[in-house]
């Protein structure tokens, strides 16, 4: 994770200070400043646009130079600070040192020809005076870039590192076909065969519905709440004739969420662990309640027990719960929800919230 | 040993109880079964109260599972564990030499059970299951499922309580007695709770990949940190992601939060 924050910045040594873009802003400035200056240049164009742009170039290369260099500053002197002076200095000891230069031999020094002071005054001045502001420019500009990109680099990794664990998570689910479920229901339904009982070919039913939506179930993206209520039902019906002396339920829906999509296995997550962690663990065991309905721009899917209620470890329920967690946030980003609460006297109740319009998550 | 033997048949399933009397009418029709248990406890008061001379238990049953009534019961009975498919139970079932049946049963599975109970019957007085693996079982029926990382925190939000996922968890700072949680409600805004458990008893129980102490009173979630901002003589403080809170880093923490 924090290697990311190390990598976030941006390349060094010569790459960085003279950088293409670094080298056009540099030159478009001093084209600019050589352009306003025009009018009051007493001497030819191209001296003007050499002069100027060879002291933008210099102080470029200190404005880089004391970007990386020295490498530690004490803690009191900002680099930043270093950087605008170097520029704020750079730009007229450069004018200076062009007309030094260009002094032909014999002639007096140039600060005693009135043309060429003049020239030279204009020139630092100026520079002077808009020098620093460029760099402080770039510097906000740079800090701004540096700040995205690692804002980028962070997402991209969060993203990337939540597809691979649900990823993960959506394969082990879908490995995991409860054969202790499978086999107690065989043996229930082959106890009713055996007996005769008429109710037989019904739970043989609920058995088919349940293994037909069930199976296939977590390689599709979304189903309807009309698809998991029939999964659940089938379920519950089952579960009711393995337990028929400890579970009682009951199913309530507004028809009109019945044709909502919801990622596969919503509601009957939330069954399945109140089964498996209220009802069944209890001996008086209690009753399962689920309920669907609209509330305001939002789905609510309720499935309520009084079964034992969830142990203080806190760790002994979950992982169904978890992933659905998981895969409601990829579904619908932050605009769905999974809530958990204890009843009184004992109990639990789940609840998923749904956007009734579907946002890109 | 009286003429006609006594069962218990202990099961949570009503069907699967009254197959197993059926079928044990058929293959041992002498056989009297004076008893069915619905869970582990009536399971045990009908043993005092009838003393049955075989004992048939479902291993996982509410409340008291059958390997503590087998426990109970010891050498006082014969026993038979049923278990449905559960390749970990019934490996050990093979390997412990005791006798098992798993569910469905099969009718000649059933019958070799019987066989060797009734030549049990006669001969022999009955042996206590291996208390190693009686423990064995029992360990694995209580960590179902399986234990891990701390998945939820019981909290108290104003009158109601909370079960809070620790993947909503931004922070984690001791108070006192009590612990504080910053964590993020269904509408992701900031929030806080309260729970009894000291931090330092939560810490074990955290998922080390997630969440890293910074300071003796304090553990944060990695995924909740917007930077770590430098301090004096190696310590640190931490902002968060739209939160407020700033969470100090010591000296003896710092090295979770150095580049690596």
């Amino acid at each position: 994770m924090y290697t990311a924050l190390a990598n976030a910045a941006p390349e060094r040594g010569w790459r960085l200070l003279i950088g293409w873009r670094r080298l056009r802003v540099t030159l478009l400035t001093a084209i600019v400043l050589g352009l306003l200056l025009l009018p009051i240049w007493r001497s030819d164009t191209p001296t003007l646009f050499l002069r100027i742009g060879g002291a933008a170039l210099f102080a470029m290369l200190v404005f880089g130079l004391f970007e990386q260099w020295p490498k530690r500053l004490p803690a009191w002197f900002a680099r930043w600070a270093l950087q605008v002076a170097g520029v704020a200095i750079a730009v007229p000891a450069a004018f200076f040192l062009f007309y030094w230069l260009s002094t032909e031999p014999g002639h007096p020094p140039f600060w005693q020809v009135q043309d060429r002071l003049g020239g030279f005054a204009i020139l630092g001045v100026t520079g002077l005076l808009l020098a620093p502001w460029v760099a402080l420019t770039a510097l906000v500009r740079q800090k701004e870039a540096i700040a995205r990109h690692q804002a980028l680099t962070f997402e991209l990794e969060r993203s990337e590192l939540s597809r691979q664990a649900s990823d993960a998570r959506l394969r082990l689910l879908q490995a995991q076909v409860e054969p202790h479920f499978l086999f107690n229901t065989l043996a229930n339904v082959r106890a009713l065969v055996e007996s005769g009982s008429p109710q037989a070919p019904v739970v043989l039913d609920s058995l088919i519905a349940y293994l037909r939506a069930a199976v296939p179930r977590l390689q599709q993206h979304t189903t309807t709440f009309q698809d998991e209520i029939n999964l659940v039902r089938a379920y519950l019906e089952l579960m009711q004739m393995r337990m028929p002396d400890r579970l009682r339920y009951t199913i309530r829906t507004e028809p009109e969420v019945l044709a909502v999509d919801c990622p596969p296995m919503t509601l009957m997550t939330l069954v399945e662990n109140a089964i498996r962690h209220g009802i069944d663990p209890s001996e008086e065991g209690g009753l399962v309640e689920v309920d669907l309905r609209v509330e305001g721009h939002r789905y609510v899917a309720t499935v309520r027990d009084n079964g034992i209620g969830i142990h203080e470890s806190g760790s002994a329920c979950g992982t169904g719960l978890l992933s659905l967690q998981e895969r409601l946030q990829l579904a619908y980003g932050k605009s769905a929800s999974l809530q958990l609460c204890e009843n009184l006297p004992h109990g639990v109740t789940a609840r998923v919230w749904l956007p009734a319009h579907r946002e890109s998550a | 040993m009286s003429a006609v033997p006594k069962a218990l048949i202990a099961d949570d399933e009503p069907l699967l109880r009254q197959e197993l009397a059926l079928r044990l009418g058929d293959v041992w029709p002498e056989l009297n079964i004076v008893a069915q248990a619905r869970n582990g406890r009536e399971a045990i008061a009908q043993f005092e109260a009838l003393r049955p001379d075989v004992c048939f238990l479902d291993v996982r049953m509410p409340g008291i599972s059958g390997v503590e009534v087998a426990r109970h019961i010891g050498s006082r009975a014969h026993l038979v564990f049923v278990t449905a498919y559960d390749s970990y139970a019934v490996e050990a079932f093979a390997q412990g030499a005791v006798d098992y049946l798993v569910k469905p049963i099969l009718r000649e599975r059933l019958s070799e059970t019987v066989t060797r109970l009734r030549s049990r019957l006669t001969r022999s007085q009955p042996a206590a299951a291996p208390e190693s693996l009686l423990q064995q079982l029992a360990t694995y029926l209580q960590a179902q499922p399986t234990r891990g990382p701390l998945r939820w925190l019981r909290a108290s939000t104003g009158a109601s309580l909370r079960m809070i996922p620790m993947e909503s968890v931004d922070f984690l700072r001791s108070d006192e007695k009590y612990t504080t949680v910053g964590w993020r409600d269904e509408n992701g805004a900031a929030t806080e709770a309260l729970i009894r458990t000291p931090l330092k008893d939560l810490i074990e129980q955290l998922d080390p990949e997630q969440f890293v102490q910074s300071h003796r009173s304090v553990v944060v979630a990695l995924r909740a940190i917007r930077c770590v901002l430098k301090g004096d003589n190696e310590t640190a403080t931490i902002k968060l992601i739209g939160r407020d809170d700033v969470l100090p880093v010591s000296r003896r923490h710092i090295h979770h939060f150095r580049q690596m």
